[in-house]
């Protein structure tokens, strides 16, 4: 059985332009607003079956 | 008046008395019973843990939020439930100890028309021998805990930096465990702070749990559609290992814990030893130790509390293999079965199932990361709770009863990978439904739309907005009911 440290050996690595985009600020601050109108909707979706009633 | 206790003020049950204050409070009288006088954010442990916060910025007092909100405040600990009442007394009441200073050890009876049980978990240390604070492993589930994790912390990255290589083991320390996620975060902003130190490389990190796979968070994984194809939390988890060089090891149960070192079993049936120098170690959960009496005074915790020791509520629970698993298995309404004038809501409910599939290894040893039922969901049922008993004082039982369950309820989840404004990194995750529902979304049991990951240094911002956002609810500033839960 392979273990776990030979799975992860095998995982591809973010290239140097994804680490860089991870922290770019212009970038992640659109991410930011991005990721927060998702999660409005899943709150919504989450609050959703106590309203229906 | 009608008399509405809740017991425990975490997350749930706090909700539940803002809620009920806020909806109920002209109708009821609403009275919180807790053995803490303090409130915890409890996801921003993890920063005490590793030092990036004081506990006072985590934590704040609750009898001056209920003081002010005329909610009555006991400081004590629900020891018997009394459903019936008893020769005394004719109504339903809890039987208390209290905590507070002031009136330590006094005992007295609090009757109540409605009951909301949100005591949350038994940091169950104690079922896996030399774990946690009074063994050998450190943990991040109270403020108290990781004061203590960081103090340790700080002494390995002191020996590191006189180039004493160290070995640091975070994760689970039980096969029945749950919040992997809570030890994924603690993982990474641990690597974080020793790579900040300048001591990474002399540091040896490994993630020790029970999930058969990285990624499984103890909801069976994630599948996420990214740039036009699908991908796994377990290979984006793996990715995030191989990055910041930490080992793991999977499909764990922790037997024992000796000093400076850990006995596990694995799924296969292998048992080893791994040496560490510090171990931040989960416990797993059971329920508080709450008894339930009848009128006669018999004995009845079998009729409301699971073996678990958490409360049966309107779950399906009847024992089924994994593969005939549903979604309707869980709960809508979180009321218990026998007295229905009890809610169980929170950790408090006892689960029908896991939610990620269950292993044993070929000694028998059961190897089952347990449903996460914190933060998000746990809020909802305060809520939901407390509107159901909007309904009944109103309506009475023929009303229709609003529900909330699991399988058809989102959450959102930010796992901080290492603190900074501009440093900083979080995975940021959704998913919807938390149980998944094949039949529903036959592909992956959830939403392709509503189910995502990503990871970067806008996550930390969310982490930090969230910390803030629920504290101040929390604190029931103005316009803390607009908050969503």
């Amino acid at each position: 059985m392979e273990s776990a440290d030979e799975v992860i050996a095998r995982a591809p690595l973010p290239t140097a332009k994804t680490l860089h985009q991870r922290k770019s600020l212009p970038l992640q601050f659109i991410r930011f607003i991005s990721i927060n109108l998702k999660m409005i909707r899943m709150i919504r979706k989450g609050h959703h079956p106590m309203e229906k009633h | 008046m009608k008399r509405v206790v809740i017991l425990g003020a975490g997350i749930a049950g706090h909700t539940a008395a803002l809620h009920a204050k806020r909806l109920i409070g002209k109708a009821a009288e609403i009275t919180v019973i807790s053995p803490n006088s303090k409130w915890n954010w409890i996801p921003s442990n993890i920063w005490v843990g590793v030092g990036k916060m004081q506990p006072e910025q985590v934590t704040f007092p609750l009898a001056p939020i209920y003081a002010r909100k005329g909610i009555t405040f006991h400081q004590g600990l629900a020891k018997n439930i009394h459903p019936e009442g008893d020769s005394e007394m004719s109504s339903p009441y809890v039987e208390i100890s209290y905590t507070d200073p002031k009136r330590a050890g006094e005992i007295a009876k609090i009757p109540y028309d409605f009951l909301v049980n949100a005591t949350g978990p038994k940091l169950n240390f104690a079922a896996t021998d030399g774990l946690g604070p009074d063994g050998y492993t450190v943990s991040v589930c109270t403020s108290g805990h990781a004061v203590e994790a960081a103090r340790e912390l700080r002494e390995i990255i002191a020996k590191l930096k006189t180039g004493i290589r160290q070995r640091l083991v975070i994760g689970v320390g039980h096969g029945t465990c749950t919040c992997e996620g809570a030890a994924f975060e603690y993982t990474f902003n641990v690597e974080h702070e020793l790579h900040q130190a300048g001591v990474r490389e002399l540091a040896e990190i490994y993630y020790l749990t029970n999930e058969y796979e990285l990624g499984d968070f103890g909801v069976g994984g994630m599948v996420f559609s990214q740039r036009g194809f699908q991908t796994t939390s377990k290979l984006w988890t793996e990715s995030l290992f191989r990055e910041r060089n930490i080992h793991a090891i999977l499909g764990a149960h922790v037997s024992q814990v000796e000093a400076g070192v850990i006995h596990y079993e694995q799924v296969d049936g292998t048992k080893s030893d791994l040496t560490f120098d510090f171990a931040m170690l989960l416990p797993p959960f059971r329920g508080v130790d709450l008894k339930a009496y009848n009128k006669m005074g018999a004995d009845i915790s079998e009729q409301l509390f699971a073996p678990s020791g958490f409360m049966k509520v309107d779950a399906d629970y009847t024992a089924k293999a994994y593969e005939e698993w549903r979604a309707e298995d869980w709960p809508k309404t979180y009321r218990n079965p026998t007295y229905p004038n009890i809610f169980a809501v929170g950790i408090a409910f006892a689960p029908p199932h896991q939610i990620s599939k269950p292993r044993k290894s070929p000694n028998g040893t059961v190897i089952a990361p347990s449903p996460p039922r914190t933060g998000m969901p746990s809020g909802i049922m305060g809520k939901l709770a407390i509107l159901s008993i909007k309904e009944l004082i109103r309506n009475g039982e023929s009303t229709h009863l609003p529900t909330a369950s699991m399988s058809d309820m989102g959450a959102a989840c930010v796992a901080s990978a290492g603190s900074g404004m501009r440093q900083g990194s979080a995975a940021s995750m959704t998913m919807y439904p938390i149980v998944p529902d094949y039949q529903k979304y036959p592909n992956t049991g959830r939403s392709e739309n509503d189910t995502f990951g990503e990871i970067g240094l806008s996550g930390h911002w969310i982490k930090l907005l969230l910390h803030y956002m629920f504290i101040y609810k929390a604190k029931a500033r103005p316009g803390w009911s607009l908050i969503p839960e």
